[in-house]
C-alpha cells in the first residue's frame, strides 16, 4: 500500500521560520490593534455542525466544504468561515451580555478548491464582528478599525466601498423571477457586459433595466456618486447611495481619499450582506486581503435577531506581503553558543537562563567537545562562545563566510 | 508604471488579438517577430505573455497577469473567479451534442454515455436537463468515441461540422456560442481601472465590425 506519510494533502502545507515569523507578525500587529478597541477574542471549534454553515444563509457552496460526520452520523465540516460560528455563539452564549458586542478571531479556515491550481484550501484569517449594533457610528468604526489594522501592516493598500441593497433594489424592479434574478447577479459580479446586456435585451426597456446594464460600470473614484444618481429607481436605492456618499467623505476627511474606490456592483459571494459592503486590495496581491460588510438578518437564522456588521482579513496574504515588502526582519542566529565544560553542563544551562533573561538570545551547546561546539558555531552563524567552567570566558567565532556559506547550501 | 500584462492563447486568438492591436495602432512587431521568448512588449505600456488557453485563466486568477485573452469554452470549463469584460467577436464556433446520424440520441431508457474534451461543460450541460449521463473524458478526436462503441454523443467544438459529416455524425443540439473574452484580474480591475478600461474600450471599438452593427 502506498504510504503518504512524507507529504502534506494538496492545500496544505508546512510554515517554517521568516513565513512562521510573518503570520505571527502579522496576527499580533492585528490583535493588538482588535483588542485596543475593546474587542474580545475568541476561539470556535475547527469542527461544526453542517446546520451552523446551512448554504442558504451562509451562500457557501456545500461542494467548498470538508465534511465527515461525528460518532451519531450528524454531518459535520471543517470550518469554511468564522462568522457563522461566531453568529451562532453570539445568539446562544452572550445572549444576556449589553450590547454592542465586540468580538475578534484569528483561525484557520478551510475550503476545498479545485485540484492544481495552486489555491490554499487551510488559510488563516482574522477578522472583528461588531454585534448589536445598527448604523453609521457602527459602520465607521468597522470601516476605521479595517483601514488602521490594514496600515499597522500594509500600508500601501486600495479601499472600496459598497452597498449589497443598491443591486436588490433595481433587482426588485424588473420583472424577473429569482433564478433569472441570481443569474443577473452572477453576471455582475464577473463584470460580464456582454451576458448582462443579452439578458436585459429582452426585457421591455424602462429606467431600471438600464440602471442594472449601468450596475457593473458603477466603480471607480468619487465620480461614481454622481453618475449612480439618474439611475436611482426607488427612493431606498437614493437613501443608500446618500449614505454611502456621506461615508466616503467622511473617510475622505481623514485623507484616505487616494485609497478610497467605489463599487456600486459589489455582489459578493457570501450573500447575506445586507448594507454596506467592502474590501481591500493591494498590489501584486490577485484577490481581496480584506472583505467585510454589514449583515443584519444573519442572527435571526439562530432565533437572536440583531443587527451587525464585522470584517475578515487574510493572515496568510498578509504575511506573504509583508516579507515581500521587507517588513519582517529575517531571522537571526542567537548571538552565543553557551557551552559547559566536562560536569559543569549544569552551571552552562543555567548561565544560558541567566543570559536569556537578560534579554540575549542564546543556545546551549548539547556538543561534548570544544571542538564539535565551535564546529557547529561556525555552521549556524553564531559569532560568539560562552565557555562555562570553574570560571567563564567568551571566545569569538570565526565568521561564517560567505562562499562557504554557499557551500554548505550546496551540500543540501 | 509598470506596463498591464496580457495573456494571450497561444494559436488563433493570439493572432487575431494582435491584428486587434494593431488596428488600434500597438506596435507589435515583438509579437510578430517572438522566436522563443514567452514575454513580448507591445507598445511601451502593455507586455504580451504567450500562454495555452487553460493557463490564461490561472494567470490572470492568480493575478500575475492583468489581464487575458481565452475563449469561452475554456472560461466554461474551468469556471471563472476574474472578471469577464469583453467578447471579442472573434474565434466564434459553438459547443454541441452530436451522434450518429440519423439516430435519436435521447431514445431508449438506458444510461447515455458522453464523451467529452470537456467533461464540465458537459456534466453542467446535462445537469441542467436532470439528466444523469456517464461521461467519459478524452483527449484527442472526440469523434473516434462513437465511432468505435464507447459512447452514445459527444460533446465538443463544432466549427463548420465537416469533420462531423464525414465520420457519419451530426449535431443532435447546441450547448452554448463560443468566443473570444477578454478577461480581467479582480484586483487589477480595482488598482489599474483607467488603464484596464481605456485598453478595453480601444479593443471594444476595434473588434466591432465596420458598420458598428451587432454581430
Amino acid at each position: 500500500m502506498k504510504k503518504y506519510n512524507k507529504i502534506t494533502p494538496e492545500g496544505t502545507g508546512d510554515l517554517l521560520f521568516e513565513d512562521c515569523m510573518a503570520h505571527r507578525k502579522v496576527e499580533a500587529i492585528l490583535s493588538k490593534s482588535f483588542s485596543s478597541r475593546g474587542f474580545q477574542e475568541v476561539v470556535t471549534p475547527g469542527i461544526e455542525f453542517y446546520d451552523v454553515m446551512d448554504p442558504e444563509v451562509s451562500g457557501i457552496s456545500p461542494e467548498i466544504m470538508y465534511k465527515t460526520t461525528d460518532r451519531h452520523g450528524r454531518l459535520v465540516v471543517l470550518r469554511p468561515d468564522s462568522t457563522m460560528p461566531i453568529a451562532r455563539l453570539t445568539a446562544t452564549r452572550l445572549q444576556n451580555l449589553p450590547k454592542p458586542i465586540r468580538l475578534y478571531y484569528t483561525q484557520a479556515v478551510y475550503r476545498s478548491h479545485p485540484g492544481l491550481t495552486g489555491h490554499r484550501d487551510e488559510s488563516m484569517e482574522t477578522g472583528v464582528e461588531l454585534l448589536g449594533a445598527s448604523g453609521r457610528r457602527a459602520d465607521l468604526e468597522a470601516i476605521l478599525t479595517a483601514v488602521e489594522s490594514l496600515s499597522k501592516c500594509v500600508p500601501d493598500f486600495r479601499l472600496e466601498l459598497g452597498h449589497a441593497g443598491f443591486f436588490r433594489a433595481i433587482a426588485s424592479q424588473l420583472p424577473i423571477s429569482p433564478e433569472e434574478r441570481e443569474t443577473i447577479r452572477e453576471v455582475i459580479e464577473a463584470k460580464n457586459y456582454a451576458a448582462l446586456n443579452s439578458i436585459l435585451d429582452d426585457l421591455e426597456p424602462s429606467l431600471p433595466v438600464t440602471a442594472m446594464r449601468r450596475l457593473p460600470r458603477l466603480f471607480g473614484g468619487e465620480e461614481v456618486f454622481a453618475a449612480a444618481e439618474s439611475l436611482c429607481v426607488t427612493e431606498e436605492a437614493r437613501e443608500m447611495l446618500e449614505y454611502l456618499r456621506s461615508l466616503y467623505q467622511d473617510l475622505a476627511a481623514l485623507g484616505l481619499g487616494s485609497r478610497l474606490m467605489v463599487d456600486l456592483s459589489l455582489v459578493q459571494r457570501n450573500d447575506y450582506y445586507t448594507g454596506i459592503v467592502f474590501s481591500a486590495y493591494a498590489e501584486n496581491w490577485g484577490d481581496a486581503i480584506l472583505m467585510g460588510g454589514r449583515y443584519d438578518n444573519l442572527l435571526a437564522n439562530f432565533d437572536a435577531p440583531m443587527p451587525a456588521v464585522g470584517f475578515s482579513i487574510s493572515v496568510s496574504a498578509l504575511a506573504k506581503l509583508m516579507l515581500k515588502q521587507g517588513r519582517v526582519m529575517p531571522l537571526e542566529a542567537p548571538e552565543v553558543l553557551v557551552f559547559g565544560r566536562e560536569g559543569y553542563e549544569m552551571k552552562a544551562l543555567l548561565f544560558a537562563s541567566e543570559l536569556a533573561e537578560k534579554g540575549r538570545t542564546c543556545e546551549n551547546s548539547v556538543f561534548s567537545s570544544l571542538r564539535e561546539s565551535e564546529e557547529y558555531a561556525v555552521k549556524r552563524g553564531i559569532r560568539k562562545i560562552a565557555l562555562v567552567g570553574e570560571n567563564i570566558s567568551y571566545e569569538d567565532v570565526p565568521s561564517n563566510s560567505p562562499n562557504e556559506a554557499e557551500k554548505g547550501r550546496k551540500d543540501i | 508604471m509598470k506596463p498591464l500584462r496580457i495573456a494571450l492563447t497561444k494559436g488563433r486568438l493570439e493572432k487575431d488579438t494582435v491584428e486587434l492591436f494593431e488596428k488600434i495602432g500597438y506596435d507589435c512587431s515583438a509579437v510578430r517577430n517572438k522566436g522563443r521568448k514567452l514575454i513580448l512588449p507591445v507598445g511601451d505600456r502593455i507586455e504580451v505573455v504567450l500562454a495555452k488557453a487553460a493557463d490564461v485563466i490561472t494567470y490572470v486568477e492568480h493575478g500575475v497577469c492583468d489581464l487575458g485573452v481565452v475563449g469561452k469554452d475554456t472560461i466554461m470549463e474551468n469556471g471563472s473567479r476574474f472578471y469577464e469584460v469583453l467578447d471579442l467577436g472573434f474565434g466564434r464556433c459553438r459547443f454541441a451534442l452530436a451522434g450518429p446520424k440519423g439516430k435519436d440520441f435521447y431514445e431508449g431508457f438506458s444510461e447515455k454515455t458522453v464523451a467529452s474534451k470537456y467533461p464540465n461543460v458537459t456534466r453542467a450541460f446535462f445537469e441542467s436537463k436532470a439528466m444523469d449521463v456517464r461521461v467519459i473524458k478524452i483527449e484527442g478526436s472526440v469523434e473516434l468515441a462513437p465511432l468505435l462503441g464507447l459512447s452514445d454523443g459527444i460533446v465538443d467544438i463544432v466549427e463548420t461540422g465537416s469533420t462531423l459529416r464525414e465520420n457519419g455524425l451530426e449535431v443532435k443540439e447546441f450547448v452554448a456560442d463560443i468566443s473570444a473574452r477578454l478577461i480581467v484580474n479582480t484586483a487589477s480591475m480595482k488598482l489599474r481601472k483607467r488603464e484596464i478600461e481605456e485598453l478595453t474600450a480601444q479593443m471594444e471599438k476595434a473588434a466591432r465590425p465596420e458598420g458598428g452593427a451587432k454581430p
